[in-house]
């Protein structure tokens, strides 16, 4: 069976819960979160649902450079995701801190702030780009079990 | 007195047990909120002064993303201001281009509202429907310009692309479709008396309100005030063209979709206008480093409304001042107008209705009971369940509506 | 004479503008510069007797000793009027919220990123630096250097 519906299977089983947390951000990468889970991408077919709540998520996708006024909030939510933490930075800003690195009121990144697992670039992140990036996520997990 | 509450809804995070600086701090008496106060700021990341520290080429990257939904607005509107300070004439061609860029994101902007909006009430079809249909127009922009968002269209002196030939008769085709979509839509909010009902009354603000306030926009134009930027203050090609500026007199979220509505329709036969008429040319002219001393102020109407920028330039290539007042900024004056005296459950919906540009995803609703005991605490998605839940009881379900048209189109 | 040279000429007749104060840069922009102690009368004839009931916002400016504030006011048919004063950084300006109720959200942004104090701005929330940016810090001050140093440590890689 192939690598694809291996994950695909894993997913299903495991249905990934995400929080969506926005240090903030533009917007823009939000909301290609979003039109990730819209028919055209509907990246809940590989079985990623939007969850609110930290306590039973099982991924944090963070996007947004980390301004002052949230990253205590941020280290906080952290803290309540249940082990094991896995945390997404979506986008430049999550990643570097993308053009608003260096601005007074942003700390840079959500690796500033917390640990990351895994960075999925780009300004915004596309949705392929975000599905691409989940896909290697979960067949990174996959092959550490 | 007995039935008092304090509802907190700040823009933040999700932890219960946090102690949050509130956003939006909303007194209920009963199910019905009595006064608003706001907090904002969240989404401050220091852009003005970091516009100071780089040059005018590099501000127009940094600019662009002050909003990553109306980016386009915030570099245009920049760009012009530069402009103007530096005494450029811009050859039409890239005038042109720079329009047809503006009202086709006016056209991703207003979908993309009209989804989050359905959202909010219940109605995921209706999110489902239209971001596939606004995916036309993401696909159109991406071709036009490289991305999605964030064009990077715009330079000093014109704009860094042309429109092929052969793009010409795609950008139409997806006028066209859209156009044949957004009727349905329209005929659904004017026939559909689930979604009339449910946006009707809702979010009131009196035309006198909504002057006095400063509001903008598609939220202004919707309580009676007829103001457009393109049409007041032209700018870009907004002069060779002819459209209407849609109002509407009902004064409340019902009012402010019909009007969305409407401006995507005047949207669809501006671009047509603009291809029909667009002149050859070059698309740019060559544009100095240094930017005179001397100042400009550019307005703009963004999709949310009027985007104001002012540039203040002193010989070098860095400005000395860059100014940004955004639409939602005007707007968010009225927010608390418009939620007085009305009932939480409609809360999600009424902000949304402004379309706001901070984040939609991360905010939270603290009840607190009157004797000082900390009470329950709601995440912004179980406001909105609420308020769907609330309106289901009176009536108000959106699983049987059907949306015209919409099967495998 | 066009309309925005109207109004410039009626202003001039009106409050004996110095040379140099007045400026039509096309037809709907005029810039208009006063000093602390006209402003009132001035703000007040463009809003009240004018017609420019519109405040798209206020911009502040580091000039030195100086605080320069520019009001962006803008009537229906487009021209704008920006009225400009400035006052010394020790100085304060008036409150500007009895004409424009909305105004407070610029006047707090003059506050927070330049230090600005204007008298009559009722209490209320700080915009837009977080609660705990400290006391005297505004950013937008031109010699203004960060006081404040990251908090965090920096973050390390989960795989590692």
């Amino acid at each position: 069976m192939g690598v694809f519906h291996k994950i695909v299977r894993w997913a299903q089983r495991k249905s990934p819960w995400i929080l969506h947390f926005n240090t903030g951000a533009c917007n823009a990468c939000d909301i290609e979160i979003i039109a990730a889970l819209t028919p055209r991408f509907d990246l809940e077919r590989l079985g990623v649902q939007l969850k609110g709540t930290p306590r039973h998520c099982d991924i944090m996708a963070c996007s947004g450079p980390v301004t002052k006024q949230v990253k205590d909030r941020l280290v906080r939510i952290y803290e309540q995701v249940p082990e094991p933490k896995i945390v997404v930075a979506i986008g430049s800003c999550a990643t570097s801190g993308g053009v608003f690195n260096g601005l007074y009121n942003v700390e840079g990144g959500i690796d500033q702030a917390i640990p990351v697992t895994a960075y999925i670039p780009g300004c915004p992140a596309s949705p392929q780009a975000i599905i691409d990036g989940f896909v290697k996520l979960i067949k990174s997990l996959e092959e550490k079990k | 007195m007995s039935d008092e509450r304090v509802v907190t809804v700040p823009i933040g995070p999700q932890h219960p047990a946090l102690k949050e600086p509130e956003s939006f701090m909303v007194d209920l008496r009963g199910e019905k909120i009595d006064a608003v106060r706001m907090r904002f700021g969240y989404n401050h990341r220091g852009i003005e002064k970091g516009c100071e520290q780089r040059s005018y080429t590099q501000d127009l990257y940094l600019v662009e993303r002050v909003c990553g939904i109306c980016s386009y607005a915030h570099s245009t509107a920049f760009v012009q201001a530069v402009e103007e300070i530096a005494g450029l004439e811009l050859p039409r061609r890239a005038v042109y281009i720079r329009t047809i860029i503006a009202e086709l994101e006016r056209v991703h902007s207003h979908l993309l509202w009209l989804g989050v909006a359905g959202h909010e009430i219940g109605f995921d079809t209706l999110l489902m429907y239209t971001w596939r249909d606004r995916e036309q127009v993401m696909i159109l922009l991406a071709r036009l310009t490289g991305n999605r968002v964030n064009y990077g269209m715009n330079t000093l002196g014109g704009v860094r692309r042309d429109i092929a030939p052969e793009m010409i008769p795609e950008i139409l085709k997806v006028v066209d479709s859209l156009e044949e979509r957004v009727k349905y839509y329209i005929n659904l909010a004017t026939s559909e008396q689930t979604v009339i009902q449910r946006l009707s009354g809702v979010g009131k603000l009196t035309r006198e309100d909504a002057l006095s306030l400063g509001t903008v926009g598609p939220t202004a134009r919707a309580s009676g005030v007829d103001r457009d930027t393109r049409r007041d203050d032209p700018y870009l090609a907004y002069r060779d063209v002819s459209f209407k500026v849609i109002t509407d007199t009902h004064c409340d979220v019902y009012g402010r979709t019909v009007v969305r509505l409407g401006e995507l329709l005047e949207s669809f036969s501006i671009v047509r206008q603009l291809i029909k008429n667009i002149p050859d040319g070059p698309i740019a002219i060559k544009a100095p480093r240094r930017i005179p001393e001397g100042e400009a102020v550019s307005r703009y109407e963004a999709p949310r409304g009027e985007d104001v920028h002012y540039v203040r330039g002193n010989g070098s290539e860095k400005p000395e001042r860059v100014k940004v007042r955004a639409p939602t900024l005007a707007n968010t004056q009225s927010v608390s107008k418009m939620l007085e005296d009305g009932y939480l459950a409609d809360l999600p919906i009424v902000i949304a209705a402004i379309d706001p540009c901070f984040s939609c995803t991360d905010r939270m609703v603290s009840l607190r009971e009157n004797d000082g005991n900390e009470g329950r605490t709601m995440s912004w998605e179980e406001v909105s369940r609420y308020g769907v839940e609330w309106h289901k009881a009176r009536g108000i379900d959106f699983s049987r509506v059907r949306i015209p048209g919409g099967a495998g189109a | 004479m066009s309309d925005v040279q109207a109004i410039a000429a009626e202003l001039q007749s009106r409050f004996s503008l110095p040379e140099g104060a007045l400026k039509v840069q096309r037809a709907t922009r005029l810039w208009i510069e006063t000093d602390k102690e006209l402003f009132p009368q001035v703000f007040d004839h463009l809003v009240k007797g004018m017609g420019f009931s519109i405040l798209c916002t206020i911009t502040g400016l580091d000039l030195g000793a100086d605080l320069g504030f520019i009001y962006h006011l803008a009537k229906d048919g487009g021209i704008m009027a920006n009225l400009k004063t400035r006052c010394p950084k020790d100085g304060s300006i008036k409150t500007i919220t009895p004409w424009f109720p909305g105004a407070d959200i610029y006047e707090r942004e003059l506050v927070d990123l330049l230090g600005a104090r204007i008298e009559g701005l009722g209490p209320g929330v700080r915009y837009p630096l977080p609660e705990d940016w400290p006391e005297g810090d505004h950013p937008l001050l031109k010699d203004w250097k960060p006081k404040t140093a990251p908090t965090l440590e920096k973050g390390t890689q989960a795989n590692e």
